[in-house]
Formats: C-alpha cells, sequence, structure tokens
C-alpha cells in the first residue's frame, strides 16, 4: 500500500516515508521515501542493477527481432530437419526407396514392384463372423466360406485372412463396410511378362530380396542404399524376340514330345543376348509353385555334349592353322578304331570326302582326322581361345562350367573334334559361333544393354579369312545338307546340325538324344546367332520317324529366323542373285563317282 | 515526447505481433498444403507404376499375338513382301498401261460431286481443310 516515487536528478535522491495512521484513508496519503547516505547507495546500486538487466533484455529482443527479419527476407532455416522430423509425412521420394525395376532393351517393364494392400482380421472386432465370411467370398471367389470362419475362429487378435490383394479387390472389400477388417500395405515384386523371361530376370524372395537371375546378381543396383539411390536394370533382352523365340521352342518341344528345349538370340557384333529361352520354364511370380526342374536354365546352367555342332570349330581350327585347305580332304571309308572305341559316320559316304563334303555330311572320321593332324595341345589351346574350357562369365548366377575330359589325348581330341568327351553350356556354343561368323572375333555375352558406339572389349581368335570360309560352309550345310531344313528364304541362314546321345551315369544313353541346331544369319554380314536345342525329341510322321537335328532342331531355327528378320531388320535378299551366289561360293572338290549319262 | 514514443512503441509492438502472427499462421497454412501435395504425389506415383505394371500385364506379346490372330487377317511376314523404297515402280508405270479393269461407279448410287482438283499438280491427300491453301 505503498509507492514509490523517482524524483528528478536535479534534486537530491531521498525517500519521504511517512506513515498513515488511518488505514482507510490510505490512498489520500502518499506514502513517500526518503533516504540519506548508506541507503542511498544501496538504492542507486539496486538501479544500476535494474539498469543493466534491462539492457540485456532488450539487447536479446532485439536480436529475436533481427532473427526474425531475417527469416522473413530470406526464408531460409533450418525448414527441412522440422519437415523430416515429422512423423506422419511421407517422404516425397516415395519409389525410390523402393526396389527398382527391370526393363527390357526397349523399355517395356520385366520386373516392378507395387505396394499391395493385404487383408487381415482382428477377430474381437467381428461381430458376425458368418455375415463376414459370406460377404467376403463375394470378392474373394478362390476362398472358401469354410476357410475364412475356421480362421475368425482362432484366439489370436491377428489373423492374415489374404496376402497382396489386387486394387479391385480391396476396393470392392473396403465398399462391403465389415468390421474388424483392417489392410496392411505391403511390397510386392511383380513381373508383367510372367513366365517369358523367368530364367533371366530370375525372382525374389518374401522380403523382396534377389535370389535368382538378373534379380541376384543385381541386387545392390535394384535395392539401392543410403548413399546411392535404387537404379533401374535395363537388360538387353528384347521381349518381341524373346516371345518368338519361346513360342516356336514350345511349339516343337511338343511337336515332338520332348522334355525340354532351349534357345538363345545373339548379336554377333556387341554380344548382347537379345532372348534366351529354357523350357519347362516357371512364373516367377509364383516360384513356389514350381519344381526345380523347371527353374534349371538350360542355356547357362546346363552343360551337354553338343554334337556335330562342333565340328564347325574343328573345320575352323584345321583352316585357321593351315593343316588342311578347302581344297584339301580325309578319307572316310572306314571306322576308325582307336583304344577300343570306333568312331563311325552316321550318314556314311565310304569314300575320300573334301573339306565342304565333311562338313556338309557331318563326317565325324574326316573330323576326328583333322583334328587328330592339328595336335591335341593345339586344339585345347584353340578351344580355350573361344572360351570352351572356362566357366563363361554373364550376369546371371546360374552359369555352368564345362565338363573337360580328366585327360586330353589323341583320342579325346578325336571325340572332341565331333563333339563329344566335352561338355559345354549353349551359351558357350553359341558365342563361339559368333566369333566363327563375325570375321574372328570373340565377344564376351552380356544380358546388359550396350549403348551405341560404346567399345566392347574383344579379342582375335580366328583370322578374318578363315571366318569367311566358315560362312560359305555354314551357308553350304542349310542349302544342300543336314540342315535344309532351317531355310528361311531371303535371310541366308547358315549353320550346322548336332545330334548327341545324352550320357547318364556316364554312359550313353541310345534312346535319348540332345539335337541342337546352330545359325547365323544373314550369312554374307553375320548379325545374329540363333540357338535352338531339344532335349529328347521322338520322331513322328511328319518327320518319317527321325529324331535327329535336322530333322527336329533345323525347323526351329528356319521358322524363328523369319520370325524375327522383320523385327530385326533384316532385309531379305534374292538368294539366286548372282552377287548372293558368288558371295556363298564353296568349291566343293568331290570325288564322287557319278553315274555316267550316255 | 514520452507519450509519443510510448505509443509508438506500443502501435510499433502491436503491428510486429500481428505481423508475427500473420506469418506463423501462414507458414503452418503453407506446411499443411505442402504435405497434402506430398502425399498427392507419392499417390499418384503409386497409381502410376500400378498402371504401368498393367500396361505391360496388359500388352504381354503372346495376348498380342492372339488378339491379332483373331482380329487381323495378318500372318507373318514373307521376305518378298518386305520391299525399299527403290523397288517401287517409277511413275511411268501408271495404272492405265496395265491389263487391268478399272474401278467403276456403281450406277444405283448417289455420288457427291467431285472435287474439282487444279491442273498440272499432283494433289496429296493432307490433313487440312478443303480448299485451304498449303
Amino acid at each position: 500500500m505503498s509507492e514509490l516515487t523517482w524524483l528528478s536528478r536535479s534534486t537530491r535522491p531521498r525517500i519521504k516515508l511517512t506513515t498513515s495512521f488511518r488505514l482507510r484513508n490510505t490512498e489520500d496519503y502518499p506514502v513517500a521515501l526518503q533516504l540519506e547516505g548508506s541507503a542511498k547507495e544501496t538504492l542507486e546500486q539496486g538501479r544500476n542493477r535494474l539498469v543493466i538487466a534491462g539492457v540485456v533484455f532488450a539487447f536479446c529482443f532485439v536480436v529475436l527481432a533481427g532473427r526474425l527479419v531475417g527469416l522473413a527476407i530470406s526464408g531460409t532455416g533450418s525448414e527441412e530437419q522440422t519437415v523430416s522430423e515429422d512423423g506422419d509425412q511421407r517422404p516425397v521420394t516415395y519409389g525410390n526407396d523402393m526396389r527398382a525395376e527391370i526393363k527390357d532393351r526397349n523399355g517395356v517393364l520385366l520386373a516392378t514392384t507395387l505396394k499391395t494392400a493385404s487383408l487381415f482380421a482382428v477377430p474381437k472386432n467381428v461381430i458376425d463372423p458368418k455375415e463376414l465370411a459370406a460377404k467376403l467370398i463375394t470378392v474373394l471367389d478362390d476362398m472358401s466360406e469354410a476357410t475364412i470362419l475356421s480362421k475368425l475362429a482362432s484366439a489370436r487378435n491377428f489373423i492374415w485372412l489374404k496376402r497382396n490383394l489386387t486394387p479391385t479387390q480391396q476396393y470392392k472389400i473396403n465398399a462391403l463396410g465389415i468390421p474388424g477388417l483392417y489392410f496392411r500395405s505391403e511390397e510386392k515384386r511383380f513381373y508383367p511378362m510372367g513366365a517369358l523371361v523367368s530364367h533371366l530376370v530370375g525372382f525374389t524372395d518374401v522380403d523382396n530380396n534377389g535370389i535368382a537371375g538378373v534379380e541376384k546378381s543385381f541386387d545392390a543396383q535394384l535395392n539401392g542404399s543410403a548413399e546411392v539411390p535404387a537404379r533401374d536394370v535395363e537388360l538387353s533382352v528384347d521381349v518381341r524376340i524373346q516371345h518368338a523365340l519361346r513360342d516356336e521352342l514350345s511349339r516343337h518341344m511338343s511337336v515332338f514330345r520332348a522334355i525340354g528345349a532351349a534357345g538363345m538370340v545373339l548379336d554377333v557384333k556387341t554380344g548382347e543376348i537379345l532372348a534366351m529361352a529354357s523350357l519347362p520354364d516357371f512364373d516367377p511370380n509364383r516360384p513356389g509353385d514350381f519344381s526345380g526342374d523347371s527353374k534349371f536354365n538350360k542355356v547357362t546352367l546346363g552343360v551337354y555334349e553338343m554334337g556335330s555342332t562342333f565340328k564347325t570349330f574343328t573345320l575352323a581350327m584345321a583352316l585357321d592353322n593351315g593343316t588342311v585347305s578347302m581344297e584339301g580332304g580325309y578319307d572316310a571309308t572306314k571306322p576308325i578304331h582307336k583304344a577300343g572305341f570306333r568312331i563311325r559316320d552316321d550318314h556314311p559316304k565310304k569314300r575320300w570326302l573334301s573339306v565342304p563334303e565333311i562338313y556338309m555330311y557331318s563326317s565325324n572320321i574326316g573330323a576326328a582326322k583333322m583334328a587328330d593332324d592339328v595336335g591335341p595341345k593345339q586344339h585345347k589351346a584353340f578351344l580355350a581361345k573361344l572360351g570352351m574350357l572356362d566357366k563363361p562369365s554373364l550376369e546371371i548366377p546360374e552359369i555352368g562350367a564345362p565338363i573337360l575330359p580328366p585327360r586330353w589325348n589323341s583320342l579325346e581330341t578325336m571325340t572332341i573334334a565331333f563333339g563329344h568327351g566335352l561338355s559345354v553350356s549353349p551359351l558357350q556354343l553359341s558365342s563361339g559361333i559368333g566369333a566363327i561368323v563375325n570375321g574372328g572375333v570373340y565377344i564376351n555375352p552380356t544380358i546388359v544393354r550396350r549403348d551405341k558406339g560404346s567399345v566392347v572389349t574383344s579379342r582375335q581368335v580366328i583370322s578374318a579369312k578363315t571366318s569367311n570360309a566358315m560362312r560359305r560352309l555354314m551357308r553350304l550345310v542349310v542349302e544342300k545338307g543336314t540342315g535344309s531344313h532351317a531355310e528361311a528364304r531371303g535371310y541366308l541362314v547358315g549353320g550346322k546340325t548336332g545330334t548327341a546321345e545324352k550320357v547318364e551315369g556316364g554312359r550313353y544313353k541310345r534312346d535319348a538324344l540332345i539335337t541342337s541346331f546352330v545359325s547365323a544369319f544373314p550369312m554374307d554380314d553375320p548379325r545374329y546367332v540363333v540357338l535352338a536345342m531339344l532335349d529328347e525329341p521322338k520322331g513322328n510322321a511328319e518327320t518319317h520317324g527321325f529324331r535327329s537335328a535336322g530333322w527336329t532342331a533345323a525347323p526351329i531355327v528356319g521358322r524363328l529366323i523369319a520370325r524375327i528378320g522383320p523385327i530385326l531388320g533384316i532385309e531379305p535378299v534374292d538368294e539366286d542373285s548372282d552377287a548372293v551366289q558368288k558371295a556363298m561360293y564353296v568349291h566343293i572338290n568331290s570325288r564322287e563317282k557319278k553315274l555316267a549319262s550316255f | 515526447m514520452k507519450l509519443n514514443v510510448t505509443a509508438l512503441s506500443i502501435i510499433l509492438v502491436a503491428v510486429v505481433s500481428y505481423g508475427l502472427y500473420q506469418l506463423s499462421y501462414e507458414v503452418q497454412r503453407l506446411e499443411t498444403d505442402l504435405g497434402v501435395l506430398k502425399n498427392n504425389i507419392s499417390e499418384n506415383k503409386e497409381d502410376l507404376r500400378i498402371l504401368k505394371a498393367e500396361w505391360a500385364y496388359q500388352n504381354r506379346p503372346d495376348v498380342l499375338q492372339a488378339l491379332a490372330r483373331k482380329y487381323l487377317p495378318l500372318l507373318l511376314i514373307a521376305p518378298y513382301q518386305v520391299a525399299s523404297i527403290d523397288n517401287l515402280p517409277d511413275e511411268s508405270t501408271v495404272v492405265s498401261t496395265l491389263d487391268v479393269p478399272l474401278p467403276r461407279l456403281n450406277p444405283k448410287r448417289d455420288y457427291a460431286a467431285p472435287v474439282k482438283i487444279p491442273s498440272g499438280s499432283i494433289q496429296l491427300a493432307t490433313y487440312s481443310s478443303p480448299g485451304e491453301t498449303q
């Protein structure tokens, strides 16, 4: 009830204190305080302290105001932090934290990740389980009322009813408006192409980690990490060609009642694999429903004795070495007996055969003698140069290593010359043939798209001249030899058949064959290698009961090339024109006894 | 003077605090907007992903092949059907020289009067309206 009065500086500061005796009228008598001496000093000190405190506060406010003005003008501050700390908001980079996509060379989607809703129930919140089940089966037609009821009868608090619903299903279930049902968002890997590129793309486990194919080998890139964002993978595969290949393979597989088939299309100039199929295959959307046999990639993981297709390498080696010329030849009158083995011809001519004839009629005797002339050491070195003796490198984990003979002497060289005793994968065979026809340059195959003009590492394995001769010889096989069924008019197909008996338990199985046809087109300037292989084909009436490669595997290649030629932009040529005839001419130095005609 | 300073500072405080509150509310509103926009973007991206997958699924080569077989009278291209522009016959081979019956008008039908073609030039089909000069 007192008032402190400050007097002006000119007057002596003093505090007047007048006490009132009548408390009721305090307001009428202002209390004045007057102090002298030490009291005055104390007051002075207090005042000073007050002023200092006031200045400090004022300074703080000025700083705050300045900061505010600064923020209002510049608009920058630690805004990002406040946003990211806000747990309710989803980051705008949605999709980048999900597993990236796999695309084909034209950008067609092969694998993607989708956010799907999974339906679960909390039984204690369900009012009428019977009604729920009855309503739910109208949407989820693959579930029965009884299964839903038995699930709801469990004592647990949380029951999955169905994982990974489609958006339509989710919408319909939401529209049903049943209490006790909830959704949880999950990520699911989805393969729109189904089984079409299954072996290449591979698949993932439930946690979206790649466990096969490209999904596994590019797992780190597809998932990304804290530092590196996930990136899409662009494969060299073209789905149109892949479809044509798979379609032809499966058609002929059923025609010849084969237990399996494999094939691939390879660009010989870049090493890109445009298509690769292995049948039977599987749907990567539900890999668990398929047996291990269908997940086996016959093209890269399977190794087989390829049979006569290996004669291509034998001839290329002999011609490149100069041990024999195109005019030369070998006597194929009698089978070769060596170390208890008998090497005989399937189509015996019982006469001297020139080099083109050995290839054309697929003479085992001729090829064996030819390789023996070159010698085991050089033979081995030549096949090693073509990548036949090492595990090939390709960007998928399912790669099979070739099976080499325990020792490599004269006998082994003779058998390997016509494709027995050395097991390689169809992938190795195709890339080897690619090197033979493209001018003699070995290019490592790849399944990742190569940009135009990018440098391709390669190594010269045979001379361009030998390569040219081999092209003519391969064309000759289709024109006049065992591969005539592979003809696709206008595309100058050349190739080589290969029929081999399957090895089971260390013995050859007479009744089980692996037939293959490896080809390249167009033969005047090869662009693509096409390989087709059938596992245990059976002859039918149309093939007169034959089941050799010329009857079973060659037609696949012929039909396939006619189908994919226009897609690949290969211009058909007139095969009877002089220019083509000249380019493909082979002089056959035949000593066949012609029937005299008078 | 004292009064003026006091009044001025009070007014200043009022103005500044009004401005501050306005700014604060503005920031809050913008942040809400930003959140909504970000949600929309991520939802759209999610939808886009699904639609892309759906598009790829509906365009599977085997489906297209089955549809083409059903609805299009197309077969595989035979080599003789592929030609380059050089293979086209030159202008001298006109239709009238070929021994082919020319199509005639159906006498039972009423035809619109033929459009006059300016002489001296060949008119090619265009998407512009008739009469318009190119």
